[in-house]
């Protein structure tokens, strides 16, 4: 860290300020927790499920475990003694809601600037750092259907039915010339008797 | 009242036997036998047997 240190008196005030009321030797990225996945659940390995499971509304469908261990949401790291000015906070005695200190507007500037810094580890973890960012973006996988791990899409009929088809066309030309020998044999059409339907 | 009298030629498709769902359509007279003949089917890019399409797949 003596690298990030070394210049603290070049970094823009509000940055200087912010780091003054919340000591990164205390609040930052680096003295959270590094999140690890509760031992025996390798959720890191197994993909997680994913929306657009076609089947999604079945019955019986296997609804996303929001218990599941997720490296994104165990980023976003608060304790008692210093609460994370980056995330809400539950008051126990009165039930209610305490919303962040920075708002979401506010963390994405901050975050923005300490990027531009190269001190973005310093702040705080929240939604908007570029870890956490990366991490969601990992688990939830790209938002085009179809591209996630057992997902497909419908289709078109005649993409559905294509190969159908063509398997039909290939075997009607494999047997096109016995066919045609059959019916010059029939004398052109006059002996037919499998003429097809309408 | 007259009866309206039946037109002497047919409008008849002829399908091609390659499975294509390629079909011309010809005109012949209501009482001659079904049609059938070689005609190019773009699709396979060859010539194939066409055979008229009957209602109910049956011809005399």
């Amino acid at each position: 860290m003596p690298a990030i240190t070394a210049n603290v008196a070049q970094l823009p005030i509000r940055l200087r300020n912010f780091f003054a009321r919340y000591p990164p030797q205390i609040y930052s990225s680096l003295a959270a927790p590094r999140p690890t996945p509760p031992a025996g659940q390798a959720s890191t390995e197994q993909p997680l499920p994913s929306p657009y499971t076609p089947d999604r509304d079945a019955k019986g469908a296997q609804k996303e475990d929001r218990g599941a261990f997720s490296v994104a949401r165990s980023m976003l790291w608060d304790s008692r003694s210093a609460p994370n000015p980056f995330l809400p906070k539950k008051i126990y005695s009165t039930g209610k809601w305490m919303g962040p200190r920075y708002g979401l507007r506010q963390q994405a500037d901050l975050v923005k600037l300490a990027a531009k810094y190269n001190v973005e580890a310093l702040l705080p973890p929240g939604p908007k750092s570029t870890e956490y960012k990366a991490a969601k973006l990992a688990e939830r996988g790209l938002r085009i259907k179809g591209t996630g791990i057992g997902q497909k899409v419908k289709g078109h009929k005649w993409e559905r039915t294509m190969e159908a088809r063509l398997e039909d066309r290939r075997k009607a030309m494999m047997e096109m010339p016995e066919m045609i020998r059959l019916w010059k044999q029939r004398g052109h059409g006059r002996g037919w008797r499998q003429w097809p339907k309408r | 009242m007259a009866k309206k009298s039946k037109s002497r030629t047919i409008a008849v498709r002829l399908i091609s036997m390659a499975m294509t769902g390629y079909y011309r359509t010809m005109i012949r007279p209501r009482v001659h036998r079904p049609l059938s003949m070689l005609k190019y089917d773009p699709v396979v890019k060859k010539k194939v047997l066409f055979l008229e399409a009957t209602k109910g797949g049956k011809a005399k």
